[in-house]
């Protein structure tokens, strides 16, 4: 299977843009496979594979989000690759080529965001050396990062097919990859961690056994949990409203007892 | 509303149009995201013109940049919203209100991850996912015209986040008082109950190690679920929790030891 030139740059740069929109400019198909196999479509001139393969891989990724900084497989990048593909090879052939790929995706994901902590020191230093215009420029290298993370496999992967792809992927130590998986699993812990260094936790310590015991023993979901929550937030808003009431009335009548004695 | 009302909601520094962009400057959320801030090089990158034109001091500017580069997480489309108002309590209160700034934005958190992750990018890419899938697998994009329209919906009502934070921020502000500290209380029970499922659901690392006596070979994995479920990723947390509570190790430090921890763990299959 071969792409022009055309293809290939149009095809590079689609993946560039999917992971840019994905991280937040400006967020609208949000990797969304349905969305990408059809634009992949439009691009080769077959939009009937690419909602096919589109649609496949959509329902493949059905509940997958990656939520507190955990990294989920690149099924959009799948349905880049996998519609490319399948155009002239089929579906089943395409989803070959376009799933390892999509998989590569958690690890290369894990790297970028560890390379936009240095982004992130380096804008941060710039604003406290002064250098503002520095601070706003160099902010822009993490959606450049998230978009080369994307659109480097595809470029490999349409340039150079699907030898090449399985050659670098086997060429990779394995426990380099699975230890990169395993530390995108384990690294929301950190962030987590973080989150409750700033909160109240241990002043608020039952609630958070709460939140654990829904999830992990009954298996609620996250909405489950906040309904909970929300629940709980509501009796300590009017708990504390009262206390307040009461602090207040109590502040106010030693104000009154006070100007009493000063007469 | 009047027309004089609306107007006098902004200002005397912010203007409406300063907010509008700002939405825009926000698209910037995730891009920064990275293991020890989150999103915090995001947060300072879209506020950063409205703070200038706060703080006209260069070492007040740079003081209020630090306050937001730091830790922040949460689902972005919503945290529009609470960046409105702390601009409207920055405007307010100028650097006075710093720490109640950071305080608001973090008891926020929880709760807005927690709703928008759910609502947002859960239930309404499953609904309308397995619509367009379904409708595409038919040679039908109107499936995929439908969930397109809502996007658009959806893109118009957060391109306005910013403005309505701020009006809602005056008015908490200036109308509600002490208020805001009940909510704030009452947010941070909300959030920390979130916080506590995602430990119970969002981190997945499990032990694949087998004993074996003999011809019996125990896997520990069922038997750590039968004590308590999820508890490698509650133990992590905990340990993460102590690490960064104790100080002696930066969050960076942190986060490479995780990393070492799970390149050991896959090289010697402890954990998966």
């Amino acid at each position: 299977m071969h792409f022009t030139v055309l293809q290939i740059i149009l095809l590079t740069l689609l993946a560039f843009i999917k992971h840019i929109d994905y991280y937040g400019i400006p967020m609208l198909f949000v990797n969304y496979p349905v969305f990408w196999g059809l634009f992949t479509g439009i691009i080769m001139g077959d939009v009937q594979t690419g909602l096919l393969v589109g649609g496949t891989v959509q329902l493949m990724s059905l509940g997958v989000a990656g939520f507190g900084g955990s990294s989920v497989p690149d099924y959009g990048t799948t349905a880049i690759i996998a519609t490319a593909f399948g155009v002239s090879m089929g579906k089943s052939a395409g989803l070959a080529i376009g799933l390892p790929v999509g998989m590569l995706g958690v690890q290369l994901d894990v790297i970028v965001k560890i390379l936009n902590g240095f982004v992130a020191k380096k804008a941060k230093s710039y604003a406290d050396a002064r250098e503002f215009k520095k601070m706003n420029a160099v902010t822009w290298l993490g959606p450049i990062f998230f978009g080369l993370s994307a659109a480097i496999p595809v470029f490999i992967s349409v340039t150079l097919g699907q030898s090449a792809v399985n050659f670098i992927l086997q060429v990779m130590p394995k426990w380099f990859m699975s230890g990169l998986t395993i530390a995108g699993e384990m690294l929301p812990a950190v962030g987590i961690a973080m989150l409750l260094n700033y909160m109240p936790t241990g002043k608020l310590v039952n609630y958070l056994l709460i939140g654990f015991f829904l999830a992990a023993f009954l298996k609620v979901p996250i909405i489950g949990a906040a309904i909970i929550g929300f629940a709980a937030a509501f009796s300590t808003y009017k708990q504390a409203e009262k206390e307040g009431q009461a602090r207040a009335a109590a502040d106010a009548a030693n104000v009154t007892s006070g100007i009493g004695e000063d007469e | 509303m009047n027309k004089k009302n609306q107007k006098d909601v902004y200002g005397p520094i912010v203007t409406k149009k300063d907010l509008h962009k700002a939405n825009y400057r926000w698209l910037m959320s995730v891009e920064t995201y990275n293991y020890e801030t989150q999103q915090g090089a995001s947060v300072a990158y879209a506020l950063s013109p409205i703070l200038r034109k706060i703080y006209k001091n260069d070492d007040d500017y740079v003081e209020a940049l630090d306050n937001h580069f730091q830790y922040y997480n949460t689902q972005p489309w919503l945290a529009a919203i609470v960046l409105g108002a702390c601009v409207a309590m920055e405007e307010k209160q100028g650097l006075a209100a710093k720490t109640a700034i950071n305080d608001f934005k973090v008891g926020t958190m929880g709760p807005l991850a927690g709703i928008g992750d759910s609502l947002l990018m859960t239930m309404i890419p499953t609904i309308m996912g397995s619509i367009a899938a379904y409708m595409a697998l038919q040679n039908n994009p109107f499936g995929i015209l439908l969930w397109g329209v809502l996007i658009a919906i959806i893109f118009f009502l957060r391109m306005h986040c910013f403005e309505f934070g701020y009006r809602q921020g005056s008015k908490i502000i200036t109308e509600y008082g002490d208020k805001i500290n009940y909510l704030t209380e009452a947010a941070s029970v909300l959030g920390i109950t979130v916080v506590g499922s995602l430990i119970g659901s969002v981190i997945s690392v499990t032990s694949p190690l087998k004993f074996q006596f003999g011809k019996v070979s125990m896997q520990i994995q069922p038997m750590l679920d039968k004590i308590l479920p999820q508890m490698i990723p509650a133990l992590l947390v905990l340990l993460a929790y102590k690490l960064l509570k104790s100080k002696k190790l930066s969050m960076t430090w942190v986060i490479l030891l995780f990393i070492v921890i799970a390149m050991f763990g896959a090289a010697f299959g402890f954990l998966k």
